[in-house]
């Protein structure tokens, strides 16, 4: 298979297929046992004929990654390959990106919003952004908690929590 | 002609004015914010315009509306996030004309669009109520299944490095929607037992979750790498679209509005759908396809137009049927009714004064809308001047607590951290995230227009072509992904007969 060194894209299309396969079976699967027919066309049928239709998809996804010609790398500024990052390093920004919206989410009912606001933000300049100038960092927090405070609560009414442990409002 | 007057004078009274105003500015600060649509907005409104007289009260609601399907492709443009559903064909050039430093430019087309859209279907709306009503009437289960997947099938052009990804993307969409209670059935679809999956994926948490997560975590890994932008930053003029550059794009305009309309007058149909379609169209009655894409205004002018047809269009089976055709119009309803204007053949004839109330108010939220983007387009560019790092911190914020205020659920921020993870995924290995967004939106209504047929038909499968237009339409998505399946495996084959040559020529020389 060295065949995979030769070009990037093949390399994704074969990761993509056979995750995507796998889940299109374990959908199917999942389907087939737990959602009952009906009449006519029930409510087993579009979920059971897309995991079909996906498994169909992701297996020619794979066979082109595996055996299908790919192009020479066209020299194609527009589609940036992006920084080069390890995957390492990317997997973890992933991480903290999806933790900061889950603790920001967690944090908002029980500490209100102003100060989940505050502490996200701040924990994502100085942790993930390295972000070292107390004055930035102290007037984004501000900033952005106030501005949404002021722009979504007050003007447009929207429901803002205040927490059940701590309330500055 | 009196009677126009009459209406003209309350409809253009202080009060009346303040609360369009009022209501349109409200419409473009939550159409702009992703997470937060203009149904909400309306929601929010509805409950004050009891107090109002008529003409204040339907200019509050009418300005909303308006306000807000022209305000999605505020953040669309900028940020590259939609504001609203409507607005995710727009992302596709506007993002790009404005990392292209055209911001401003596309901002102010997009607002000129949408307001020739929204007025061109008015026209329609007082010119031909009746034949327009006519028509939607005709379009029942199996014409709206063709319409949907014909939209569906569109999906093919707008994937174009790779047809097979771009399919592959549509199903993932439709797909994930099927979770949750089944419509028709009640039956729980692949719920695992737990109560919180039951509500489905919501679509606007989805929507985040796929512009808004991915968008940041490249920001935030640009900024790992210490890659700066200098040219991002450096060309915020606040410049509005010339007259002549409008003027170009006159005809695509007005045959997008013409498509709006019809699709808005269509129940069930609306703002998505008809932005697509109107995006595939302009892609391909353009000189320069390979443009769209990588910031071709056309790509901006079509949905923007389009979408804000449909609020024109939807309003016809709304006031000659009395049938709402989403949420929206089913809240504009709600304030008919409650002024005591019963929509139906009858309003035209009882209340044509009030009719004409409701004519000038869209008139005038469209100005009001115009005026305050024109405006605000110098105040919105300047969040562009933001470092990008920096305006992802902001993102995060407004974009869990959108998800957060949709239902006031915690899990919904969960989820878009979840799918907004699996969306970066999916980009790094090139799976285009727009068909999703597209199959998301059309996957409920294909499913639930697909099986309404067959149970109007008991279960006779040729009511899909028995009646002019759905045969049309399926026949239509037919032809598209076929023409495509084909283009692509010749394309393949071709590529492999190239590549067995040029492997063959190199073996006699070593």
């Amino acid at each position: 298979m060295a065949r995979f060194a030769d070009h990037p894209e093949r390399r994704q299309d074969v990761i993509a297929g056979s995750i995507l396969l796998l889940f299109a079976i374990g959908w199917t699967i999942a389907v087939w046992l737990t959602v009952p027919t009906g009449y006519s066309v029930g409510p087993r049928a579009f979920p059971f004929w897309l995991g079909v239709a996906l498994a169909v998809l992701s297996a020619l996804l794979l066979l082109k990654g595996l055996f299908g010609p790919y192009a020479a790398a066209a020299p194609d500024s527009d589609e940036e390959e992006g920084p080069s990052v390890s995957i390492r390093r990317r997997l973890w920004l992933v991480a903290v990106v999806c933790g900061l919206i889950v603790a920001f989410g967690w944090l908002m009912p029980k500490i209100g919003f102003v100060l989940a606001t505050m502490v996200t933000v701040t924990v994502a300049l100085v942790g993930p952004l390295g972000e070292r100038r107390p004055l930035l960092v102290g007037t984004m927090a501000v900033a952005i908690a106030f501005g949404a405070w002021l722009a979504f609560g007050k003007i447009l009414g929207a429901y803002m929590p205040s927490g059940e442990w701590i309330s500055v409002f | 002609m009196d009677l126009l007057f009459a209406a003209a004078q309350s409809a253009l009274a202080p009060a009346a004015l303040l609360a369009v105003l009022a209501g349109s500015l409200l419409g473009v600060l939550f159409g702009a914010v992703p997470g937060l649509t203009f149904t909400v907005a309306m929601a929010l409104v509805v409950p004050m315009s009891f107090s109002l007289d008529t003409a204040p009260a339907i200019g509050l609601l009418l300005g909303t509306y308006i306000g807000g399907m022209t305000g999605g492709s505020v953040s669309a443009i900028l940020l590259g996030i939609p504001g609203t559903p409507s607005a995710a064909a727009t992302v596709l050039d506007g993002y790009q004309l404005t990392r292209r430093g055209k911001a401003s430019l596309a901002l102010g087309t997009a607002v000129v669009a949408s307001a020739f859209g929204g007025i061109v279907s008015l026209l329609i709306m007082v010119a031909s109520v009746d034949t327009v009503a006519k028509f939607a009437l005709r379009f029942g289960p199996a014409e709206t299944f063709g319409l949907l997947i014909f939209g569906l099938s569109t999906i093919c052009g707008l994937a174009q490095k790779s047809l097979l990804k771009g399919l592959i993307a549509g199903v993932l969409g439709v797909l994930i929607m099927t979770i949750g209670i089944d419509e028709m059935e009640g039956v729980l679809r692949l719920t695992f037992g737990t109560i919180v999956l039951q509500q489905g994926v919501s679509l606007l948490v989805a929507m985040i979750a796929l512009f808004a997560v991915p968008h940041v975590i490249d920001a935030f890994v640009k900024h790992y790498a210490e890659e700066r932008r200098p040219d991002a930053i450096a060309d915020v003029r606040a410049e509005l679209p010339s007259l002549r550059d409008l003027a170009k794009n006159f005809w695509l305009m007005l045959r997008c509005s013409l498509l709006g309309t019809g699709i808005g007058a269509i129940p069930g149909t609306g703002g998505p759908i008809a932005a697509f379609l109107a995006y595939a169209h302009a892609r391909k009655s353009s000189k320069s396809p390979e443009r769209f894409g990588r910031g071709a205004m056309g790509g901006v002018v079509a949905p923007e137009a389009a979408n804000n047809a449909v609020t024109g269009g939807a309003m016809i089976p709304l006031l000659s049927l009395g049938i709402p055709g989403d949420p929206a119009t089913a809240i504009l309803l709600s304030g008919l009714l409650i002024h005591g204007l019963i929509p139906g053949p009858m309003l035209f004839i009882s209340n044509p004064g009030e009719i004409y109330e409701i004519y000038i108010a869209i008139i005038v939220a469209y100005a009001a809308v115009v005026a305050i983007q024109l405006v605000g387009i110098r105040f919105f560019v300047q969040l562009l001047r933001v470092p990008a790092h920096l305006l992802a911190v902001g993102i995060i914020v407004m974009c869990a607590y959108g998800a957060f205020s949709i239902r006031n659920s915690v899990f919904d921020v969960i989820s878009v951290a979840v799918l907004g993870a699996l969306a970066y995924g999916l980009q790094r290995v090139r799976i285009p995230l727009t068909p999703i967004i597209l199959g998301l939106v059309l996957g409920p209504s294909i499913e639930r227009e697909f099986r309404t047929a067959l149970i109007l038909s008991e279960g006779d499968p040729s009511i899909f072509v028995a009646s002019i237009p759905a045969a049309m339409f399926i026949g239509l998505a037919v032809l598209v992904v076929s023409t495509q399946v084909f283009r692509a495996t010749r394309a393949t084959v071709i590529a492999r007969r190239n590549e067995d040559k040029a492997r063959a020529s190199v073996t006699p020389s070593e």
